[in-house]
């Protein structure tokens, strides 16, 4: 048997080999905070590894002048183009080889060119993540793993969440996602599907809107955002000095929702999207690499017609290629 | 093996998550309301359309001694007996209140018509609305909830002084154990049969086509009587009869009270606006520029006294030159600028725009709790509906008035960085019809509802000012708005204290 330094020794000193450690940034053009997207797409394939972690700080900006009431594109005189700018911190740690925690948190702004819409700024959603790699399979120098990933987001603060230009809808979101990565030693391929379970958000007024299944009129300011499922395929190359991905993502309204309209609230409309990206890393020191990434919208319901641009500092050791 | 089985869990976890349905909009059950009172002398109580209540002769019925009672009482019986699970539902529906009822739907049918026509992206153009598709905008929805209140209380007027007059004897009294709280009045004519019948006439005369959906809901409500054990066919009939009769003359006051012209086709609102003596006017500030929504709403024939009314409609406000006004202005932009979290709140809750019941169907609403408390009977909960609702609709006329009298702009057109929190209303902003409304409304329920009299006040007033608060309008709005609400309520709480209702 071979004797393990690190392995005896007690854990605050253990922890002082922690080791920074990245890859977050793979996925993180998605989280970067559409504010109907919220920090989705937050997962990737790479496990971080016990006891090690890392840090990305991504700012990203997004415009669009073209947005879907359900499938409709449209443009509205009175609202111009809408840019929202983003601020992301996000943290991952290997709470065990098999076990990673991810927490992220964005502070959003967005405003409209034309019209009389006010600017909206603040913290939007934290959100923490479990991802568990269940079983992984190696063949050689490639390796199959499968993936469970529970996470939860909240609210930071009571945004305005009725309104077109808004931070994002307000709601708690549960999401359950597995996930299935092949890696080989410079390519990766990486699919997931996910549920993302939202909840009731309270209005500022009383539910005062048209429903045709209503039998007793509504008399509260709750309303129910509805749920979506998610489906996300990545696949890119990996070296140790760069990463270069391209990915798909689509989120589709599972429960019934209604669409933009007068009256109707924000919250309640059936959102979804299809997207497609890129995300380049480049690492430049042991503990410090540099991220951009581009994404634009194909097709949507009740959501802006987006194109985002990111970039961002990556600190912490990039493990990818391990 | 443990792995396995958790990651199994795991996957049916996720499933679960995927099979859940769940609503957009949850609905609270409302509780059924035992009336406190039966207001016998309700027959007495003075009318609003009719002269009297003895305008209309409901015919003697049929004593409870014939055959042809002794049959339909046991027909009846049998049928209670016999319901099915979809008809104790709809008993168990039309428990909450007819009147109550056909209220949420008004309502839901304001909130359904009420979309302005407006700019198509994809055609480029201005979208018109069609006499079948009527805007229900603020003028047209408060005249709707009074319209249909009014139909509702002079009906059940009626049908009490027949009841009191001929006395056939509730079922209950005969027997028939009911499943649900039935006001202990005699039966004959059916209120719910009057009720449902003006209901349905009044509210198909405003969406025609709805009459389809409007006319099941009518005989659902009908029968369901029948079922619980409420009323025999003749009953029925007698209340479906004197409603037809009583609706010939509801809806000649609806055709002569001049909201058909106050679309304004021959667009003498330019005119008017050209004419005004504000020395800055109004203008649309929507892109592209649309034309005002009835703008004539307020030469509608008022409920109460219009020249009271008229006499205390409010003076220009201060010229945009002089420094009261540049003070008003300062004020909304600050708030704009620094506006909080709950004023943005009080802001979007009173706003009502387009799409919802609009404010007078807030009211209708907040009234509904009022209602339920006070265990009011049938023919008195129309009656605090005719009140309210009439004094809305008053509210709205008197501020549509004024606003096409001076055409004073919004502060985002004299300062387009001022940003709302809400919509801008595409109307000259005084005064503050929301202001106008909601104080007419909180006098008339303080009067109602003395132990409410504080809070209502209190919402009117915050009411008054969720305009400023949103950066649609100015305080000089609101305060003329609120003047102008309290004359009217004033007006309405003098006719509540003569009409014989005590």
């Amino acid at each position: 048997m071979v004797f393990d330094p690190v392995e005896k020794l007690p854990l605050p000193i253990q922890s002082s080999y922690m080791r920074f450690n990245l890859t977050v940034l793979l996925s993180l053009a998605l989280l970067i905070v559409a504010p109907e997207a919220y920090a989705q797409g937050l997962i990737d394939g790479f496990m971080r590894g016990q006891r090690k972690a890392s840090l990305a700080i991504v700012g990203s900006q997004e415009t669009y002048d073209t947005y879907y009431i359900n499938t409709t594109e449209t443009k509205n005189p009175n609202l111009g183009t809408v840019t929202t700018q983003a601020l992301t911190v996000v943290g991952t740690y290997g709470l065990g080889y098999d076990l990673d925690l991810i927490v992220a948190a964005p502070y959003v702004r967005t405003q409209a060119s034309a019209g009389y819409f006010p600017k909206q700024e603040g913290f939007q959603d934290v959100s923490g993540t479990l991802r568990w790699e269940a079983y992984d399979y190696k063949f050689g120098k490639t390796k199959l793993s499968w993936q469970f990933a529970v996470g939860y987001s909240m609210p930071i603060q009571n945004y305005v969440n009725d309104a077109l230009v808004a931070i994002g809808r307000g709601s708690q979101n549960l999401d359950g996602r597995t996930i299935l990565h092949f890696k080989a030693p410079n390519f990766f391929i990486t699919g997931q599907y996910g549920y993302i379970r939202r909840g009731q958000v309270k209005l500022d007024h009383i539910v005062n809107i048209y429903d045709p299944s209503q039998l007793n009129p509504n008399s509260g300011l709750k309303v129910n955002v509805p749920d979506v499922t998610e489906l996300i395929v990545r696949a890119g190359i990996v070296t140790k000095v760069f990463t270069i991905d391209a990915w798909f993502q689509r989120q589709t309204p599972h429960s019934s929702g209604t669409d933009i309209g007068p009256g109707v609230p924000f919250p309640t409309n059936a959102v979804g999207f299809t997207r497609v990206g890129a995300t380049a890393y480049l690492r430049l020191l042991k503990q410090f690499g540099l991220t951009a990434g581009y994404n634009t919208t194909l097709d949507g319901r009740n959501i802006g017609k987006s194109t985002q641009l990111n970039a961002g500092l990556v600190i912490g050791h990039w493990t990818a290629n391990n | 093996m443990k792995i396995r089985s958790f990651s199994i869990s795991l996957s049916a976890l996720l499933l679960w998550m995927v099979g859940c349905k769940e609503p957009i909009i949850d609905e609270g059950v409302l509780p059924f309301v035992v009336p406190t009172s039966v207001d016998a002398d309700g027959g007495n109580w003075r009318t609003i359309i009719l002269k009297s209540a003895s305008d209309i002769a409901v015919p003697q019925p049929v004593a409870i001694t014939s055959d042809a009672y002794k049959k339909e009482l046991a027909d009846v019986k049998n049928g209670v007996l016999a319901a099915t699970p979809e008809q104790n539902t709809a008993v168990n529906y039309w428990a909450a209140g007819g009147v109550l009822r056909w209220n949420q739907i008004a309502r839901q049918l304001v909130a359904k018509y009420n979309v302005a026509p407006g700019y198509d992206y994809a055609t480029g153009q201005t979208t018109t609305a069609d006499a079948g598709n009527p805007y229900a905008g603020p003028p047209f929805a408060a005249r709707v909830y009074a319209l249909l209140s009014v139909a509702q209380y002079d009906a059940l007027v009626v049908a009490w002084r027949a009841k009191y007059q001929y006395n056939r004897p509730s079922l209950e009294q005969q027997g028939v154990v009911a499943r649900v709280p039935i006001l202990d009045v005699p039966s004959y004519p059916s209120e719910d049969a009057a009720v449902a019948e003006v209901s349905c006439q009044m509210l198909a005369y405003f969406f025609p086509n709805e009459v389809a959906f409007l006319k099941a809901k009518a005989t659902e409500h009908k029968q369901s009587r029948l079922w619980v054990g409420a009323n025999v066919p003749s009953d029925l009939k007698a209340g479906e009869d004197l409603a037809t009769t009583l609706m010939t003359k509801v809806i000649d006051r609806a055709k002569s009270d001049r909201f058909s012209a106050a679309n304004d086709p021959g667009n003498t609102w330019q005119t008017a606006l050209a004419k005004s003596s504000y020395d800055q006017k109004w203008k649309s500030i929507e892109l592209p520029e649309r034309v005002p929504i009835l703008p004539l709403a307020g030469k509608v024939k008022t409920w109460y006294d219009s020249t009271a009314i008229f006499q205390t409609s409010p003076a220009a406000p201060p010229a945009t030159t002089s420094s009261e006004f540049q003070k008003a202005l300062s004020e909304v932009r600050d708030i704009a600028n620094t506006r909080t979290r709950d004023q943005w709140r009080i802001a979007s809750y009173w706003d009502n725009g387009p799409g919802t019941y609009s404010l007078a169907g807030l009211w209708n609403f907040l009234v509904e709790d009022l209602i339920r408390q006070d265990g009011q009977n049938e023919l008195r909960t129309a009656r605090t509906y005719a009140l309210l609702n009439r004094a809305m609709q008053d509210g709205v006329t008197a501020s549509w008035r004024t606003m096409y009298t001076y055409f004073v702009p919004r502060p985002s057109q004299l300062d387009p960085t001022i940003k709302t929190a809400t919509p801008i209303p595409n109307a000259p902003g005084y005064v503050a019809d929301r202001a106008t409304v909601s104080t007419a409304a909180a006098t008339v329920l303080g009067y109602l509802f003395p132990d409410e009299a504080t809070r209502l006040t209190a919402q009117a007033a915050e009411a008054s000012l969720s305009g400023l608060y949103g950066g649609t309008q100015f305080r000089f709005d609101a305060d003329g708005g609120a003047k102008l609400g309290t004359t009217i309520g004033q007006l309405a709480v003098a006719g509540a204290k003569t009409d014989g209702a005590k």
